[in-house]
């Protein structure tokens, strides 16, 4: 007779007889211990071998979950499921941002029909899923949210890495499948301690981009699977992902502030050539900052004027002009607009009195909002970098960027969200760029990066 | 605590250096008390503001205090003000049903509000602002909107530290954050520090324990469960606040392994040279003077038989509970070199009792010897606290008398003391 336990994050045996591998002898307490997820391949050998066993440590649920939302599933959603159940439930799903990775999830978490722990990356992330399994699951179970805040832990939880990595020794025996999403993510050292504290026989892995440049993609078949399906963005396109039109918009200065910018950025470079100082990379603008705060001749000035550049480039009257013209053109579309800071979301928010959605927001009123603006209640919306990483806004035709950072994958991303099927609609992007200041640089090589 | 990006320390030779701010340097003193002025200076100001005058600060002050890493230095000592900072709502408004109204009302209008009076009569955001403002009573809606935010808070309560006090902060704090890479923690405590305090807390954090003797103590090695399966940083976190928590005895030393940005490094410390202070308050202990009063009765006792009071208590390992039992005191019998410890049963709360009877029990039943100093005013019949924890139990009313332990123990013909 072998009974098992669960002991944060791990597994206990006891029994007359020793329990096999990978069970070692724990001195320390006094036990046989094994990794959490080792439960599954241990049930089975108990069973296959008609050992006598009792499981204590299994806590999860049987859920009657049937998603309210009729989905009717695309066929290569329906063969993704299909290839996952084929490998016993337990394997990595690749599909291409815009592919509806997460209508897959949700038919995995009806099919298991037991308590899930779905894990994200980010708050967005967070806050979306909360919203798709509320909207697919909520009349028969409530959704838990856990990290960013909250802590209620429900049979069906959505949790974010960070959280997971500190709180799945707590619940680790609750949850019979764990999803990951982008589950690219996973293999980094911290994060790979997550599969191993959780008991889940089941698991999903979703992501578009498997391949670590590390090499740790090696890991995800022990740590969630292989990849039982996958589907790259060519085989979508022109199918299911809607074309779309981008117009990029120069903003430039107004004569006043060109003025104003050209002497500040003066008193700038001045400083910067006077002390042999390059800009290019964030730890550049640590250390000007530190010769400028520690120089007696010009550098409290020169603080100055940079503070100034950065405050003209992003404020530029121009660019909020041209916003309001585009709002109001766009009127009755459906727009997202993106800004480049938070803070910026707020000031949008309040100018045009339109609903901001950032990291702040709290996941039930993210949820209103964007159930709003797909009803239409709502016609206009301006996020941050929340929207980014797969978040599904199906019904938007318009997005606006305001001058995003330079980074390939965040372009390509934000490109994504509106690249959704949608019959005969045409897209628009829109990105305004401060001409003749350093944002010019970042739009283009943002673009490079992105062919 | 600090944030990872805050902790800063050095390697030499292998050994890991932790920042430290010395509480006799002038320029870390003013910085301190600069700092600290600054959020005192701020009740009922909102957060937003504050932080862009650390922001500035951080630039001012942070080059001249050190010009590397100043700007981290100021940043980590105003992160350990704000754990001491309450913060309250800056209206009692619901600032979600203002805006979410603003929202509703702007988006049913046919075009974008807009944010000047036209010729055309379109509409205006004032009309927005104003039919909220009509419904709800608030005179300025638009400042409302986001005053939910935590930037719009403002400063309630501020615990205002003396500079030194911060520096110790921040110097305890340095250590803790060199620990969250930690994998594992030796502890070799000696028999003279208080080894009860120390399991208490590693009790709290749920860690894992294994203990040796030393011919000066003990050495306690602590990790988490996961940590048989190789090393692992995640009870780095535990670690780090279980450091304060040993910070409230002596003597003991240090060494941890830790990764420190990549590579190997051992910390070491220790009571006599770590200059460090705990800010934690330790757990409550009730009824100290009855123990503090049999040890100057026991020293002054003519005779205890062959008795012996042993510097330190012992440490009972109870490995499957995860803690150790450390009594109140250990007595030898010189002659035959037998141990009998006695746990003294002050005033407990009902929770502590229970917990503390069934470490009794469980150490009794691995053949310890023990004796039960039980206070009448426990309001638990000595009859059943026998029953409970299975030992002998003496019963006392406000002192504990040296003549009715040896009693206990067997020294029938004790003379009075």
């Amino acid at each position: 007779m072998i009974e098992l336990r669960y002991d944060s994050g791990t597994l206990i045996a006891s029994g007359e007889a020793p329990p096999p591998e990978p069970f070692v002898w724990d001195g320390r307490t006094r036990q046989w211990r094994a990794p959490a997820n080792a439960y599954r391949n241990t049930m089975l050998g108990l069973r296959g071998s008609g050992t006598p066993h009792e499981d204590r440590a299994a806590r999860f649920e049987k859920l009657s979950l049937e998603s309210r939302v009729s989905l009717e599933p695309r066929p290569y959603q329906r063969a993704a499921l299909a290839a996952w159940r084929r490998k016993d439930l337990r394997g990595v799903v690749v599909l291409p941002t815009g592919a509806g990775k997460t209508a897959v999830a949700v038919r995995a978490v009806e099919r298991v029909g037991r308590s899930a722990l779905v894990v994200v990356p980010t708050l967005a992330l967070l806050k979306q899923w909360y919203s798709v399994l509320t909207d697919a699951f909520g009349g028969s179970v409530e959704v838990g949210l856990l990290g960013g805040g909250y802590h209620e832990v429900t049979p069906l939880t959505v949790t974010t890495y960070d959280s997971a990595y500190i709180h799945a020794e707590r619940y680790g025996d609750r949850f019979a499948l764990a999803v990951y999403d982008e589950v690219h993510h996973l293999p980094a050292e911290k994060y790979a301690m997550i599969p191993k504290m959780l008991l889940a026989p089941y698991s999903l892995g979703l992501t578009a981009t498997p391949e670590r440049p590390d090499g740790g993609h090696a890991l995800l078949p022990e740590l969630v699977g292989r990849i039982c399906y996958r589907l790259s963005p060519e085989d979508l396109a022109g199918t299911y992902l809607a074309p779309y039109e981008l117009i990029r918009i120069p903003i430039e200065l107004t004569a006043h502030e060109r003025y104003e910018y050209a002497q500040a950025d003066a008193i700038y470079r001045d400083f910067l050539r006077k002390h042999n100082l390059s800009m290019r990379s964030p730890e550049d603008w640590q250390r000007f900052i530190l010769v400028a705060a520690t120089s007696h001749s010009g550098g409290r000035e020169a603080l100055l004027a940079a503070r100034r550049r950065r405050e003209i480039q992003s404020g530029a009257l121009r660019k909020g002009v041209t916003l309001e013209s585009l709002l109001r053109r766009h009127w009755n579309d459906r727009c997202i607009v993106f800004t480049k800071s938070v803070e910026e979301v707020y000031a949008i928010s309040a100018r045009f009195l339109i609903p901001g959605i950032t990291y702040e927001t709290p996941a039930r009123e993210r949820k209103e909002i964007l159930d709003r603006f797909r009803e239409g209640r709502y016609r206009t919306i301006v996020a941050s970098d929340v929207l980014n990483e797969g978040v599904d806004v199906p019904d938007a035709n318009v997005a606006i960027i305001l001058a995003g950072s330079a980074s390939h994958r965040e372009y390509v991303q934000r490109l994504g969200r509106i690249l959704r099927p949608k019959d005969g609609k045409q897209a628009v992007l829109y990105e305004l760029v401060t001409s003749q200041t350093n944002e010019e640089f970042a739009s283009r090589r943002r673009r490079e990066a992105a062919v | 605590m600090l944030r990872g990006e805050h902790v800063m320390a050095r390697v030499l030779r292998g050994r890991l250096v932790p920042h430290r701010l010395p509480t006799s340097d002038r320029r870390a003193l003013d910085v301190a008390a600069e700092l600290s002025g600054l959020y005192a200076a701020h009740r009922d100001r909102p957060r937003a503001e504050l932080e862009e005058r650390l922001a500035a600060a951080e630039e001012e002050l942070g080059p001249r205090l050190d010009p590397r890493r100043g700007f981290r230095i100021v940043r980590a000592l105003g992160k350990l003000l704000e754990e001491r900072s309450g913060w309250a709502a800056p209206t009692p408004a619901d600032p979600y049903t203002v805006r979410t109204r603003v929202f509703e009302l702007a988006a049913a209008m046919p075009e974008l509000p807009s944010e000047e009076v036209g010729l055309l009569e379109a509409p205006t955001r004032d009309e927005v602002l104003s039919r909220v403002a009509r419904e709800t009573g608030l005179e300025d809606p638009a400042s409302v909107m986001y005053a939910d935010r935590q930037g719009a808070q403002l400063l309630g309560a501020f615990e205002e530290p003396a500079p030194e006090e911060l520096l110790g902060r921040y110097n305890v704090a340095q250590v803790q954050g060199v620990l969250y890479g930690a994998r594992e923690l030796t502890v070799d405590l000696g028999r003279e520090a208080d080894a009860r305090l120390v399991f208490h807390y590693v009790k709290l954090m749920d860690l894992i324990y294994r203990l040796e003797t030393t011919g000066r103590g003990y050495r306690i090695h602590l990790d988490g469960p996961l940590s048989i399966f190789g090393g692992t940083r995640k009870y780095g976190l535990r670690l780090a606040k279980f450091l304060p928590g040993l910070l409230l005895t002596a003597p003991w030393r240090l060494s941890a392994a830790v990764e420190w940005r990549g590579r190997d490094t051992t910390l070491e410390l220790d009571s006599e040279s770590s200059d460090l202070a705990s800010h934690y308050r330790g757990p409550r202990e009730e009824g100290r003077e009855v123990n503090e009063a049999f040890v100057r009765a026991w020293e002054r006792a003519r005779d205890t038989g062959s008795w012996e009071m042993e510097p330190g208590p012992g440490v009972l390992p109870l490995p499957e509970l995860k803690t150790a039992l450390v009594p109140d005191f250990s007595l030898r019998h010189a002659g035959t070199g037998e141990v009998a410890h006695l746990e003294v049963l002050g005033f407990w709360s009902e929770r502590h009792l229970v917990d503390r009877v069934a470490l009794l029990r469980e150490a009794r039943r691995r053949g310890h010897r023990f004796l039960i100093a039980a206070s009448e005013k426990l309001g638990a019949a000595p009859e059943v606290l026998a029953e409970a924890a299975g030992g002998e139990v003496v019963p006392f009313k406000n002192r504990l008398e040296v003549k009715a332990v040896l009693r206990a123990l067997g020294e029938d013909a004790a003379p009075d003391v």
